[in-house]
């Protein structure tokens, strides 16, 4: 049984990627042995204010219990707070995502250190986002970077308290925030290179690391095999796969 | 289900050179199910612009993996186009005559659109090689002039129809690479380059048709285990499955 930290509903403007319903993507998900997913909705990350896509997104899995809802909310927007009120009446979550490089404001932001506060407060996790795509192969008007190394780390060296999951880091950028800091978790969306589990586990633990597959803007069998085949003990395989997720989102 | 790959680095950059560790790669791949590979050399060790000795260096590496594992490994012959008309000819007849090398890979070192390539074609037609151009969209990146966007390599393969040629990376080309590459009989589409994004490859075989997409991973660039699990995972039929993993590479190149 696997949990997936890293998934989406909605169009994306962008690619003809499959527009799931909750039930179908739950069915999509289980095929590859992915029983409970942590579910965003793409619309909220071009969307002015989020709250539409999220209350889409809490309508679509109401009643699929295998996917739990993660909203986006943007702390650069004066109304967070009401907006996270509400999300928290609406649906039972256990974390918030944020997407500073699609909703234009910097980790730096001062902004930041109340929302954060906040999350704590409610007893939320933060979920970053880094990235949703490979650079390159954005369109060709959208001049959307990943969210730069060295912000993360200073992110994090700012919020030593709290322990922050980081979505969509390229695996050389995880390599280099891995030794200083210890108070981040990363899915293993976008790293990839030959063996790619076995390289991690010389710089992070397997405790820190989370089975996420960007569905479905990524194959999500492709991203499953990666684990699932990887050349890495059992035990590591299972905290990635579904421990670790239980644990931090205290499924 | 048995495959092979079309698309492999497994000296990269010196590193996975030593017999120890091509055999350790040999017997990964295996348990992957992989029965074949072709090795498309050490490409960027020398630069884009590698010299006629690094050239030949380089592919006498290839072989080298070949004569080690000679059921596994196949190899192309890494030509750098800008070398000439002679040095061009010289190296494909040695690696064929010499190793049985079974296409030409041909990387950044010029524009598949540029003069250069006539040569280049004129000896895949005299040996029977497979020619393939590395490509990858050109909107958000630059270099065009050593880069070749899937226009390009469209172009090269509507120039040259009685040359087999495989257009590089599906996830670099996108999908407008694959348009630019539909209605072409000798061109074919590999399928590695990129993150596994979703929808890639249904579009190629639907566009494309299944028997024109070759199973490729870019190793160690990319992950087999990703690279294979997106074309299992992939809406398409099993059989058209069976074509991009494996039987479209063994035809194209003889391999038994
Ligand atoms: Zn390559």
């Amino acid at each position: 049984m696997l949990i997936d930290s890293n998934v989406n509903l909605g169009p994306w403007p962008f690619s003809p990627i499959p527009e799931y319903t909750g039930p179908q993507l739950a069915a999509h998900l289980a095929a590859t042995g992915i029983r409970r997913a942590l579910v965003s909705d793409l619309r909220a990350v071009f969307l002015p204010d989020p709250m539409p896509a999220n209350r889409r997104l809490f309508a679509a899995v109401k009643r699929t219990p295998a996917l739990l809802p993660v909203p986006i909310l943007n702390p650069a927007l004066r109304p967070w707070r009401e907006q996270l009120d509400e999300c928290i009446k609406a649906a039972p979550i256990r974390a918030v995502k944020i997407c500073p490089n699609y909703h234009n404001y910097s980790l730096g932001a001062a902004h930041l250190d109340e929302f954060v506060a906040a999350l704590s407060a409610a007893k939320l996790k933060l979920v970053l986002n880094v990235r949703l795509e490979d650079e390159r192969h954005k369109y060709f008007a959208l001049r959307i970077k990943g969210v730069a190394v060295a912000d993360i780390g200073a992110f994090l060296q700012r919020f030593r308290s709290q322990h922050i999951l980081l979505s969509g880091i390229y695996k050389p950028d995880l390599e280099k925030l891995a030794p200083s800091h210890a108070n981040f978790s990363a899915d293993i969306a976008f790293c990839e290179w030959i063996n790619t589990l076995e390289a991690l586990l010389e710089k992070i633990p397997a405790n820190r690391l989370f089975l996420g597959t960007c569905t479905p803007l990524l194959s999500t069998r492709g991203q499953v095999d990666k684990l699932v085949r990887a050349r890495i003990p059992a035990r590591a395989k299972k905290l990635i796969g579904s421990e670790n997720a239980r644990r931090f989102f205290g499924l | 289900m048995r495959i092979i790959d079309v698309h492999t680095h497994p000296i990269f950059f010196r590193k996975g050179a030593t017999p120890k560790e091509v055999a350790a790669l040999v017997a990964q791949s295996r348990a992957l199910g992989i029965r074949h590979m072709v090795s498309l050399g050490d490409v960027l060790v020398h630069g884009t612009h590698p010299t006629a000795a690094q050239v030949t260096a380089m592919n006498d590496m290839n072989a080298k993996l070949q004569a080690w594992h000679p059921d596994f490994f196949s190899s192309f012959c890494f030509l750098n186009p800008v070398l000439g008309e002679r040095a061009v000819m010289k190296e494909v007849e040695r690696c064929v005559t010499r190793y049985g090398f079974k296409g030409i890979k041909l990387e950044i070192s010029n524009n598949a659109r540029d003069a250069c390539m006539k040569p280049v074609m004129a000896a895949a037609r005299r040996f029977g090689l497979v020619v393939l151009q590395h490509s990858w969209s050109m909107v958000n990146l630059k270099l065009r002039r050593f880069h070749s966007d899937p226009i390009d390599t469209a172009q090269l393969a509507r120039r040259h129809p009685d040359v087999k040629i495989i257009m590089a990376h599906l996830t670099g080309i996108g999908f407008r690479g694959v348009l630019e590459a539909k209605g072409c009989d000798n061109l074919f589409v590999d399928t590695s380059g990129g993150y596994p994004e979703e929808g890639l490859v249904e579009y190629a075989a639907e566009q494309l048709g299944a028997d024109h997409v070759l199973y490729g991973s870019d190793l160690p660039i990319r992950e087999n285990s990703v690279t294979i699990g997106r074309i299992l995972g992939a809406r398409i039929s099993a059989a058209d499955k069976r074509l991009m993993l494996h039987d479209n590479t063994a035809r194209l190149l003889n391999l038994n």
